[in-house]
């Protein structure tokens, strides 16, 4: 139904063409401005920021970003990236597996396999939290990157297995055939033909389970304790409250906080948006 | 023989760490904290006294408790609003043909983009916008004339938990907005120029062709939406903690204080079941609704 070109427009529409736009437009301003005023307060001075909060800084303070990374931002932004890395490596490349074996292996009582892995979804976080920490506790993994990376990948896996295998289930099954016939193993099947074929929804899941990891909060409120493991968004707390009056700096802690996971959509938004859709999963 | 043994159980292993991992973490912890919450126990406490269904008398004798479902009601029928038939208009308008391609994906991009956010850096940000009379929201407010709508947004019972709702709002809405123009845009495009000839304004083909063509993913974005409008937890605890005087209070911060900061274990775990019970439920209505169709 898009509007053809060269068509012609009459006064009503082009007003409700114009009308529309405009509103849109406010609509953007609405979503993005928070965003742009916290960018712009990160390069002022506190009293700057509250007493002119439409202005540009009067002189860019890049210092605000040199003291929230000493005030321990680095050591957060490590500990998300090393616990992000490892649990989205564990989650997409056990969800593969159990997506291939659901699909293209000879399983008794699959159904039930796969709702067993599916369940894991309805079951939101806060309903685990206790026995978990419990768990946790007894495994004498509290306060550890494991402590974080167990659970993320346990809550992880029924998404993620969904996710792939409904892209899996489209690879034509006479290719497992074929190379059963050919004298190879599930293994080989599953590692050479199955994975390079599902590289789309491999790279759509790794985002998303990126990005999951990354912005997790409650596991990452009450498994770990200490700075030296807390990742960003637990981290930004105790930021804020060792900061609080010196907001500028706070805000460039927030920016700094931001911009990984910012760069990595901006550059792979389609895989992202599209392996979101497919899912239609917050 | 050893190779068929292989080839026979082979599958399984390919889903045995899975299982393994949702057995252990996420579904014996679900049914560990039922089992839990017929108890009465503390981590300073070591000692389990078995109390039957005391926590559960407790809590729904506990008006926090009602306070905090009441919240959630209201958090998933505000977010209905915003992140279900707003979002499904202005995804209908954009994919409508009014706005040219390029604007398009801008104000896509825009739209999306806080939904990406950590919740920390949302929860501090808007801490600060809702600031009085220095914050972004103050500061509009008294520039326009209009500072006689000035509140303590986050520190007055009233406005606390429409305040915090409204910055979900803010970052969801966007999101939705995007799955819901994927599903518009598969609803075949001939069925509009049909309607267009019979002389059908675009209102009419919002409702007669939009609407019932994205029936079923509205069903499942709308469950989702009341899904995360029961579980919310991250966005109150790092605005408000529920507060002040627990007027921003949702069950799952109920929950986590009673368990992390009371230390009145099995109570939380009360509260927990109670969740679960809600989510299940509203899962057997998704469920229901999609046999119907």
């Amino acid at each position: 139904m898009a509007r053809r070109i060269g068509q012609t427009e009459t006064g009503g529409e082009r007003a409700v063409r114009m009308g529309t736009v405009a509103l849109f437009w406010v609509f953007v301003i609405l979503s993005v401005y928070p965003m742009v005023w916290l960018v712009l307060s990160s390069f002022k001075t506190s009293s700057e920021m509250f007493g002119s909060a439409w202005a540009l800084p009067k002189a860019w303070r890049w210092q605000n970003y040199g003291a929230a990374w000493d005030y321990g931002v680095s050591q957060y932004l490590i500990s998300s990236v090393i616990v992000t890395v490892v649990s989205t490596a564990l989650i997409v490349v056990l969800a593969a597996a159990a997506a291939y074996a659901l699909v293209a292996l000879k399983l008794r009582g699959k159904t039930l396999l796969y709702l067993a892995i599916l369940g894991g979804s309805i079951l939101p976080p806060e309903v685990a939290l206790l026995p978990l920490f419990r768990t946790v506790s007894a495994l004498g993994i509290y306060n550890t990157y494991w402590a974080l990376i167990i659970p993320y990948v346990a809550f992880g896996l029924p998404f993620t297995t969904f996710l792939i295998r409904a892209y899996m289930v489209k690879i034509p099954l006479e290719l497992a055939e074929a190379a059963k016939m050919d004298g190879a193993g599930p293994f080989w099947t599953f590692w050479n033909v199955y994975l390079p074929l599902s590289r789309p929804i491999l790279a759509s899941a790794a985002l998303i389970s990126a990005m999951r990891v990354w912005n997790e909060f409650i596991f990452a409120l009450t498994f770990v304790e200490s700075e030296s493991v807390k990742t960003v968004t637990i981290g930004m707390m105790s930021f804020a409250n060792a900061l609080r009056g010196d907001w500028a700096v706070l805000m460039a802690g927030l920016v700094i906080s931001v911009l990984p996971i910012l760069a990595v959509f901006l550059v792979l938004q389609r895989q992202f948006i599209g392996g979101l859709t497919q899912g239609a999963v917050k | 023989m050893k190779a068929s043994l292989l080839s026979r159980y082979a599958p399984y292993l390919f889903l045995f760490p899975s299982l393994l991992l949702l057995v252990a973490f996420v579904y014996a912890p679900a049914l560990e904290n039922m089992v839990y919450s017929l108890f009465s126990w503390s981590s300073v406490r070591t000692e389990q006294r078995f109390v039957g269904l005391d926590n559960y008398r407790e809590l729904f004798a506990n008006p926090v408790f009602w306070r905090a479902l009441v919240n959630n009601v209201l958090y998933a029928v505000i977010s209905i609003m915003f992140q279900v038939i707003v979002a499904l208009v202005i995804a209908a308008v954009l994919v409508g043909g009014i706005i040219g391609p390029r604007q398009r994906t801008l104000f896509r991009t825009a739209f999306f983009l806080p939904s990406i956010l950590p919740v920390t850096v949302v929860g501090l940000l808007w801490q600060l916008i809702y600031q009085p009379t220095i914050g972004l929201i103050d500061q509009v407010l008294y520039s326009t004339g209009l500072q006689g709508l000035s509140h303590v947004w986050l520190g007055e019972e009233a406005t606390v938990m429409i305040s915090v709702i409204m910055v979900s709002q803010w970052q969801w809405t966007g999101y939705m907005i995007v799955l819901f123009m994927v599903s518009i845009q598969a609803i075949p495009d001939d069925l509009y120029e049909a309607l267009k000839m019979e002389g059908a304004n675009r209102i009419q083909q919002f409702f007669h062709i939009t609407v019932p063509g994205v029936r079923e993913s509205t069903l499942i974005l709308a469950i989702i939406t009341i899904f995360g409008a029961f579980k919310v937890f991250d966005i109150v605890w790092v605005m408000t903690a529920g507060g002040p005087n627990n007027a921003s209070e949702v069950l799952g911060t109920h929950m986590y204080r009673s368990a992390f900061r009371n230390d009145v274990s099995g109570y939380a775990a009360a509260v927990a079941t109670v969740i679960f019970l809600i989510t299940l439920a509203i899962g057997a209505v998704q469920i229901r609704l999609q046999r119907q169709d």
